[in-house]
């Protein structure tokens, strides 16, 4: 039998509108980390000394160096690590780097990503997104799980007109199809 | 409604699930001697105040915090909201 | 027809004329014209017909407060009745009719219950229907909807969109008049975000139907420069069309743009955006609403609220009469009358109820003070008026001012009562407004222009330095304070022709003095006996009028008497907008497992499991009914080997030092002890000692366990153990996070299911019974390399396995295993068939855990551990969850084997009749069982162990049928379990 093939949930979908894009993103990985209880200062010293930083508090985030993870403050005691994929575990590339500071659980394949950027994203994702996204409020850089049309999704702004978005794979069609209304409500 | 989180600032009580009186926190001794008469009150008893009352709310579509609001139950008002790990830890809950 | 009611001036666009039609007629108006003002300038007089009376109605106002001039715009299905023709922006191609008549609206047949009125007086469904009491339902009820009421629905699918939104920003204000544009400014100069809202297509408020001046230009001007000011900032968003219809907790207003309606077509765009604003203060600028004054026949098409008058005249160049007479209790009125004099009409009269001209009236009108209307000439359209002096006066237009009432509306959203102030004779907001609210301007009973923009200012001002913004010095404009003494003469108290109080109701003031007399007095009371202010426009125009009938039948004042306060939302808000986007397949959301597309190719037919679309069974060619498809799929799977998609079931990935503590605690049976590569059954209590889930949970690692639920209890499992985590045990090291979405899961179940997986999983993994036995778990990989867990575990109860590899492999994971299944015979299996088997086996699920039934009732009693402490073990021991005569989980045969029993039925003693008395028990699951050949079922029944082979009957009434059936062992199949372990 040959290997087996992956997916995306969204099957790499990409859609431009009038100064706003839509676009899967298909090649992130994503792994949890969890702070063990009382060892918390030992997974912050592994993290600085394998990345240079600190983790981010619940709501930002913070980028190690090129080619290196992004940590997503997601809940007090966890924060994801995002980072391109490659052919090497999720799980095996932290744990590479961290050892056993910290409780590693992959979350590559839970997610369909999508990215929503241009000038007008903002006003498309007023439709479906209670969070005040203005750019003193949400930064670059900031991050938060809510929900959209009865989707959970993280939210996570990576530039000044660019988010990423992260909901259930399993419900992604019915996750695009929210986006995408929002994106042709605004036109 | 909105509720101010400790942490994340004001967010949306639609991102919330309530669960009701902060006194769940307060989980009896499985040994004690009226164990059973203890986890009754626990479990059934409550007060139902009109006005300041702590309960309990999770944020489901959040941080995933199980948090403590101050609410007055005529008014909405919230005076005050604590993670309740906060909470469960000062009133001597640990392993 | 032309627009013989038209005049220089306005604030209208006469290059862009509009064609239009009303009832047929092919009508024509401007660009800046509402529906109203168009007909108006055309000189339509009659367009619609009263609620209960059908008697001729006109326009009556010019805004959103509007009771008479409701049509149907629009046709079919993207038809909207009972829309306010004074709110509706013209557009080329506006297609309106009047509602509520048989029969053209000038002739309507229906128009007899005006000479029925003796018997159409408050509460008289009460009274006239009673009897006989079958009459009600058939013919009375079906008759009076006929007959009474508002326009009709289309009843076809509305094909416009509507869509929903959340806004935020410091500062909201509600309204864009003078007060509003102050406020605006002033606060947005300050620094902070500001959303500007108002109703209108056309910000300016009463700054556009009035002459005075503002900073030296007209109001209309300022308001266009102030607009032009706030446009050009960036902290500003300006939201005309846009009605602020609640006031909600904490800041969150409601608010409705219309942002095609005054189009022809939507072109695919939203018609209307329902907003969820979140704001930190919120500054109420809504204006005032004028007030009628009861007098005999004041319905008549032609009498019109007086500031609504002059509106037509000022902003819509639209002249509601030729002459004009003005009826007024206060010093506004006499500005109507300045008013439209200044345009050119004949002014026949002023009516003023006090005693004291306060103003110049214009050439030629007669003036009679002290004096009032008493009634009015005219079927389908005003010609006379006769006034309390004996003169009869010939006009076609009455200008009514009872004065103006603060907009309170959303004031009293959070329950504030509103307060009386004697000046001004009306109704300001009270003290306990929502949270962040403030109010300014006419809303807030400051009547007069300059108090107006002095207020919206200093509110503005407050509300920005509470958030902690630098108010920008600011410099007034310069405007006056008219003359706006008013005094408090509602309705004239004459025993004459009926005088309406509220319009749209249908509701006169001798049906106020009728509830008094009947005692309904309260003001609630007077409310629903006579649906007063009930109607659409929650009575704008009309509660204040009631209320003063009311308290002079009391014999006391108008604040003594109360008043009623108001909800959301201020104007009708339609369903369409409420529900947004949330239509169809839209409604929810839809899960989909991994190998959807593959069933799908299969032709599987798919159920609802909540928001899951599982594959209910496969049909092959030739299978015309489902039970043929599902029977042989149930066999296939005990003779040779089946395929489930399991990933539904939640699951949760837990790791910590004391994970296996923590799931010690949250299962009723042990864990601490399970070692690593093994799985093990798990129940789980909720505190009342009730069954809360099941599921399985493997042993990873030492500190590293996944546990799975039951695909319904998913979520509020993991919100039950974050519960326990942080708020019961928050010095334990544990850690939660769904890995339901990560895995794609598969039951590989039958005989052949390990040849099968041998082909699958990559061969240095020992899969022998010795090396990976029953409840065995691990890591291996498939396929040459592909990550995966692989489970030993049996819903079926035969020789199966769960096999999980990371989603994005799910749809080529199905399709090879079906590939490598083929030698085996391997088939797809849905829902039905996991169930068949299931029930074969005696496996509950939530048919079963049904949150009334204990690990006892389901005979699970030794899985409650009394050795440690768990979630519902103390009080799982309570005596009556313990009872002799309790309830077991048992399997049900059918005596007569070709009888199907139903799931639901109750089960009684064959001796004993069918009712609640003789209940002992319900029938949980039932099924066909291919491997037995009869129906089986599963169900609990009291003190069911003992009475293993005793018949009882199995009654269900809801379809008809009682049958006997047999109690037996709920382990239809291999109850020794040896199958699983081969």
């Amino acid at each position: 039998m040959p290997r087996l093939a992956p997916s995306s949930p969204l099957n790499g979908f990409r859609q431009e509108f009038d100064r706003l894009e839509i676009t899967e993103i298909t090649d992130l990985a994503l792994v949890s980390i969890a702070s063990p209880q009382g060892r918390e200062a030992e997974l912050a010293s592994a993290v600085s000394g394998a990345y240079g930083i600190a983790l981010p508090p619940v709501g930002s985030s913070v980028e190690a160096d090129a080619g290196e993870p992004r940590f997503l403050g997601l809940q007090p005691g966890q924060c994801f690590a995002l980072f391109e994929r490659q052919d090497e575990g999720p799980v095996d590339i932290i744990a590479r780097k961290l050892s056993d500071a910290g409780y590693y659980t992959d979350q590559s394949d839970s997610w369909a990503v999508l990215r929503v950027s241009g000038t007008r994203c903002r006003e498309a994702l007023e439709r479906i997104c209670p969070l005040d996204l203005h750019p003193q409020t949400f930064v670059t850089g900031a991050v938060a799980r809510t929900v959209m049309e009865h989707l959970g999704v993280i939210i996570f702004r990576d530039g000044e007109d660019s988010f990423l978005l992260l909901s259930a794979r399993s419900s992604a069609p019915s996750f695009l199809h929210a986006v995408v209304t929002s994106a042709k409500n605004i036109q | 409604m909105i509720i101010n989180h400790p942490l994340l600032g004001p967010r949306d009580a639609s991102e919330f699930v309530y669960l009701g009186d902060a006194s769940l926190i307060d989980r009896p001794d499985w040994q004690a001697k009226d164990a059973q008469q203890q986890f009754h009150d626990y479990l059934y008893l409550r007060d139902n105040p009109a006005g300041a009352h702590r309960e309990l709310w999770f944020h489901e579509q959040g941080d995933r915090s199980w948090l403590v609001v101050t609410r007055d139950t005529i008014t909405h008002e919230i005076t005050n909201v604590e993670l309740a790990r906060d909470v469960a830890l000062q009133r001597g809950r640990g392993r | 027809m032309s627009q013989t009611h038209r005049i220089d001036g306005g604030l209208l666009d006469r290059s862009r004329a509009l064609r239009f039609t009303f009832n047929g007629t092919s009508l024509e108006g401007y660009a800046g014209d509402t529906l109203a003002s168009a007909l108006i300038a055309n000189g339509v007089k009659l367009v619609g017909r009263s609620f209960k009376y059908h008697r001729p109605r006109g326009i009556f106002t010019a805004g959103s407060e509007e009771p008479n001039a409701l049509v149907t715009l629009r046709r079919d299905g993207h038809g909207e009745p009972n829309t306010r023709a004074t709110v509706t922006e013209l557009f080329d191609g506006l297609v309106a009719s009047s509602q509520n008549h048989r029969g053209p609206l000038r002739y309507d047949l229906m128009a007899v219950n005006d000479y029925l009125a003796p018997f159409l007086s408050a509460g008289f469904y009460y009274k006239t229907f009673m009897w006989p009491k079958a009459f009600w339902e058939k013919l009375y009820e079906p008759v009076i909807r006929s007959s009474a009421g508002l326009g009709r629905l289309s009843g076809k699918a509305d094909p416009d969109i509507y869509d929903k939104g959340f806004l935020h920003c410091d500062i909201l204000i509600i309204g864009a008049g003078p007060a509003g544009l102050c406020a605006a400014l002033s606060a947005a100069r300050s620094g902070a975000r500001v959303i500007l809202a108002d109703e209108d297509f056309r910000f300016g408020g009463r700054l556009n139907t009035e002459t005075m001046a503002v900073a030296g230009t007209s109001g209309a001007d300022w308001a266009q420069q102030a607009v032009a000011e706030l446009a050009s900032m960036d902290n500003v968003r300006l939201m005309p069309r846009t009605t602020i219809y609640g006031a909600y907790d904490h800041g969150i207003y409601g608010a409705l743009e219309r942002r095609t309606d005054h189009l022809a077509e939507s072109a695919g765009k939203p018609r209307q955006v329902l907003w969820r604003i979140y704001s930190k203060r919120a500054i109420l600028c809504a204006g005032a609403t004028e007030r009628s004054i009861a007098f005999g026949n004041n319905d008549r098409p032609g009498i019109m609220l007086a500031g609504s008058v002059r509106a037509y005249a000022n902003r819509w160049a639209a002249l509601p009469g030729k002459r004009i007479a003005v009826f007024t209790n206060n010093d506004d009125g006499w500005r109507t009358a300045s008013d439209l004099a200044a345009h050119g009409a004949d002014i026949a009269a002023i009516v003023d109820t006090r005693d004291r001209a306060p103003l110049e009236a214009p050439a030629g009108a007669t003036v009679a003070m002290g004096a009032y209307v008493t009634d009015t000439k005219g079927r389908h359209g005003l010609k006379s008026i006769t006034l309390s002096n004996g003169t009869t006066i010939e006009c076609d237009c009455l200008a009514v001012s009872g004065g103006w009432s603060p907009n309170v509306h959303l004031t009293c959203h959070q329950r504030d009562k509103p307060q009386w102030r004697d000046d001004i004779a009306g109704f300001v907001p009270g003290p306990d407004l929502p949270v962040g609210m403030r109010v300014a301007g006419a809303a807030n009973g400051a009547l007069t222009l300059a108090a107006a923009l002095r207020e919206g200012h200093e509110q503005a001002h407050a509300a920005a330095e509470e958030l902690g913004f630098k108010p920008a010095s600011i410099a007034l404009p310069a405007a006056e304070d008219e003359a706006v003494e008013t005094s408090a003469f509602f309705h004239v108290k004459a025993d004459g022709p009926r005088a309406w109080i509220d319009l749209q109701n249908d509701v006169t003031a001798k049906d106020v003095k009728l509830s008094h007399q009947e005692g309904f007095r309260s003001v609630e009371h007077l409310k629903r006996y006579t649906t007063l202010g009930m109607a659409t426009d929650q009575g704008k125009t009309a509660n204040l009028l009631g209320l003063s009938v009311m308290a002079e039948c009391n014999g006391r004042s108008i604040p003594e008497t109360g008043t009623t306060i108001f909800r959301p939302p201020y104007t009708p808000v339609a369903i369409g907008a409420l529900a947004g986007r949330s239509r169809g397949k839209a409604f929810r959301p839809t899960r989909l497992t991994t190998s959807h597309k593959s069933a799908e190719e299969r032709d599987a037919v798919f159920v609802e499991a909540g928001q899951w679309l599982r594959a209910q069974w496969f049909p092959e060619k030739g299978e015309t009914h489902w039970r043929e498809s599902v029977d042989r799929e149930a066999v296939r799977v005990r003779e040779s080997v089946g395929i489930c998609d399991v990933t539904t079931l939640g699951k949760i990935d837990i790791q910590g030092r004391d994970a296996a503590e923590f799931l010690n605690r949250v299962y009723s049976n042990g864990f601490a002890k399970l070692p690593v590569g093994k799985v093990r059954y798990g129940l789980m209590l909720r505190e009342d000692g009730m069954v809360m889930d099941d599921g399985t949970t493997a042993r990873l690692g030492e500190n590293h366990f996944v546990m799975t639920t039951t695909t319904a209890n998913a979520v509020s499992v993991f919100r039950h153990l974050e519960f326990c985590r942080q708020c019961l045990w928050p010095g334990l090291d544990v850690h939660l996070i769904s890995a339901t979405e990560q895995w794609a899961q598969f039951a590989v179940a039958g005989p052949h299911s390990r040849d099968l997986l041998r082909k699958v999983v990559d061969p240095e993994f020992d899969l022998s019974n010795e090396a990976f036995p029953f409840m065995a778990c691990g890591e291996v990989t498939v396929f040459d390399g592909t990550p995966s867990r692989l489970f030993r575990i049996s819903f079926s109860g035969e020789l199966a396995y769960e096999i999980a590899v990371p989603a994005r492999y799910g749809d080529a994971m199905i399709r090879a295993l079906m590939d490598v299944g083929e030698e085996f015979g391997v088939v797809p299996y849905g829902t039905e068939a996991l169930s068949v088997l299931r029930i074969e086996k005696g496996h509950p699920v939530a048919n079963e855990l049904c949150g009334q039934t204990t690990a006892r009732d389901l005979g699970l009693e030794r899985m409650v551990s009394k050795k440690k402490d768990c979630i519902g073990n103390t009080l799982s021991e309570r005596s009556h969850l313990n009872r002799e005569d309790g309830l077991a989980l048992m399997g049900f045969a059918p005596v007569m084997r070709n009888e199907h029993l139903s799931a639901g039925a109750h089960f009684t003693s064959r001796d004993k009749p069918a009712t609640t008395e003789n209940d002992e028990g319900w029938m949980t699951s039932v099924a066909y069982s291919p491997t037995l050949g009869h129906s089986i079922g599963l169900g609990f029944i009291a003190r069911g162990r003992d009475r293993v082979g005793e018949i009882v009957q199995a009654a269900d009434p809801l379809r008809g049928k009682t049958i006997e059936v047999r109690i037996v062992s709920p382990h239809f199949v291999d109850p020794e379990g040896e199958r699983q372990r081969a």
